[in-house]
């Protein structure tokens, strides 16, 4: 199948397979799930493994293939197999919105460190590598706190390389979010008609130096046995005119804020890339009110402006009929794509 | 279906346990074995349990031998004031075959480890302070890895000899001879910038 540049909108039943390709694109991307599910829960009933490959068309073009089962996998960059992953890592760049980013604002800060942390990935071939070892580090720190008598400089030893690795995601994390904030700033406004001003700030667990921090607050680690401060410990604040969007957002502000943030990582990405990513919306116009859809269309319409591709799932009930110019609508039912027609 | 004997079976697993050999090598070498004739066995026999019985970890610096001290300890050729810390034995062969080091070797018998439960008391240090205190040397190389329980033992090494009044140096880390930038991850080039050294010019 070959998609242009421009907007792709999928439309069909409930469970024909439309997310499916949605997901296919993004695990070319990233190699992941965007739904969180292991590679095993990927391969169709009965059978052993899956494949995707693709073409990817930019400033140049690139093939990838990836196999995947239970056995073996195989990754392959223009006919290569992939030895590095970063070197793979940023053939593709996508950026999806789903229903399950409504956690970014109302779950866990586990989710929103992560939001950060992928974002960060994606753009600094160092960060992963940092991050990898970082949570290394923790678990031998935190085994050693666990002991009956840690050995002071064993400990010493260990917080010192925790420290090495952890500053610089605390630096790396401490430089994005104010380029981010007024991105994702400006998405909020132009989705949401209100006037809420959305303040997006970084809440690390260390202030100044994680050395010295670390230092303090190790009677506290060692009486809880585990590692109290540190970037894996950090939060991200989303407030709505001063106030936690979390706790007293309506449900509306929160969709909102979540695709806010989510425009913010494909503006950031378009920024230091210098092209949009792909953008994959999976059903979430059906969860807006019409004043905000109206609000959010003509952000994705701009992809076409750079040749960017942006594609939709819908079902034929709510698929935003406003969305008239420039379009290409596939049909998509029991597992077949069909082209349909296209606007222009 | 028919089975391996409980004797080939037996034979299988233990050679599975070597490094290197799979479930598949290890029954095509079990297979071999109790085909092959009587004394081409008996001479496998023998050479391993010769090799067992006659080497053993010299007591001075932990490397392999058949002697004690081991001929590396024993030779006077070599330089005295110098000590190589690695993590194990091997270790002492890869950099003997590299020879760039003339000195000493001392073996720590592995890296502190939290989440194996390993921690500085399994490690041959007690040994290396005696031997430092008992015949002073000028430098203590490290030469571990650079991972980070290398890059933890490392420092907490440096640490503790710190008492003994003497230099105590970590091998560079960059980039691997005869290639190019491209060809080093990012980490690598990070620390080969930092460890960068000034070139003579005369």
């Amino acid at each position: 199948m070959k998609f242009e540049p421009g907007f792709h909108l999928l439309l069909g039943k409930n469970a024909q397979g439309k997310t499916n390709i949605l997901e296919s694109i993004y695990l070319l991307a990233t190699l992941r799930s965007f739904r969180g599910v292991g590679a095993a829960q990927m391969i169709r009933q009965g059978q052993k493994g899956f494949f995707v490959g693709a073409e990817i068309i930019g400033s140049q073009s690139d093939t990838i293939k990836y196999y995947w089962s239970m056995r073996e996998r195989k990754l392959t960059l223009n006919q290569d197999p992939v030895k590095r992953l970063s070197d793979f890592f940023g053939t593709l760049r996508a950026v999806v919105f789903c229903t399950e980013d409504l956690q970014l604002v109302k779950g866990a800060p586990r989710i929103r460190r992560r939001f950060m942390d992928l974002l960060l990935a994606q753009t600094q071939p160092t960060y992963l590598q940092y991050l990898q070892q970082y949570a290394k580090v923790l678990c031998s720190r935190n085994a050693l706190l666990k002991q009956y008598r840690p050995d002071l400089n064993v400990l010493d030893s260990f917080s010192r390389e925790l420290v090495k690795y952890g500053q610089a995601l605390i630096d790396a994390r401490r430089q994005l979010i104010p380029k981010l904030s007024p991105l994702a700033r400006l998405a909020y406004r132009r989705i949401s008609a209100d006037a809420e001003e959305l303040m997006m700030v970084y809440k690390p667990t260390v202030q100044t130096d994680f050395a010295e921090e670390l230092k303090k607050n190790m009677d506290r680690d060692r009486q809880y046995r585990s590692t109290l401060i540190g970037p894996h410990r950090d939060d991200l604040s989303l407030k709505l005119n001063d106030n936690l969007a979390s706790q007293f957002g309506s449900e509306g502000q929160k969709r909102t804020l979540a695709l806010a943030l989510k425009m913010a990582q494909a503006e950031y990405l378009t920024g230091i890339v210098g092209y949009p990513p792909v953008l994959l919306i999976d059903d979430v116009m059906g969860e807006l009110d019409r004043e905000r859809r109206s609000g959010l269309l003509p952000l994705l319409e701009r992809a076409h402006h750079a040749k960017g591709q942006v594609f939709m799932t819908c079902t034929e009930e709510n698929w935003p009929r406003e969305l008239g110019r420039r379009l290409t609508r596939w049909q998509v039912s029991q597992g077949q794509v069909q082209w349909h027609e296209s606007q222009s | 279906m028919l089975t391996l004997p409980p004797a080939v079976q037996e034979l299988k697993s233990a050679l599975n346990r070597l490094p290197g050999i799979g479930p598949r090598s290890a029954e095509r070498i079990a297979l071999h074995l109790v085909q092959s004739k009587q004394d081409a066995v008996d001479l496998l026999i023998r050479s391993v349990k010769e090799a067992k019985e006659k080497v053993s970890l010299c007591e001075t610096c932990g490397g392999l031998t058949e002697t004690q001290p081991c001929p590396l300890c024993s030779n006077s050729q070599r330089q005295q004031e110098c000590i190589c810390v690695v993590v194990k034995p091997t270790d002492i062969l890869t950099l003997e075959k590299s020879q760039a080091f003339k000195g000493q070797y001392h073996v720590l018998g592995g890296q502190i480890s939290p989440m194996n439960g390993v921690g500085p008391e399994d490690l041959r240090i007690d040994s290396l302070e005696h031997r430092i205190r008992e015949n002073p040397v000028e430098e203590v190389i490290l030469a571990l890895g650079s991972d980070v329980e290398g890059d933890a033992t490392s420092y907490y090494l440096a640490k503790r000899l710190s008492a003994l009044d003497v230099k105590i140096t970590r091998i560079a880390q960059g980039l691997p001879a005869g290639s190019e930038l491209d060809y080093a991850d990012e980490l690598t080039l990070g620390k080969a910038m930092q460890g960068r050294a000034a070139l003579p010019h005369d």
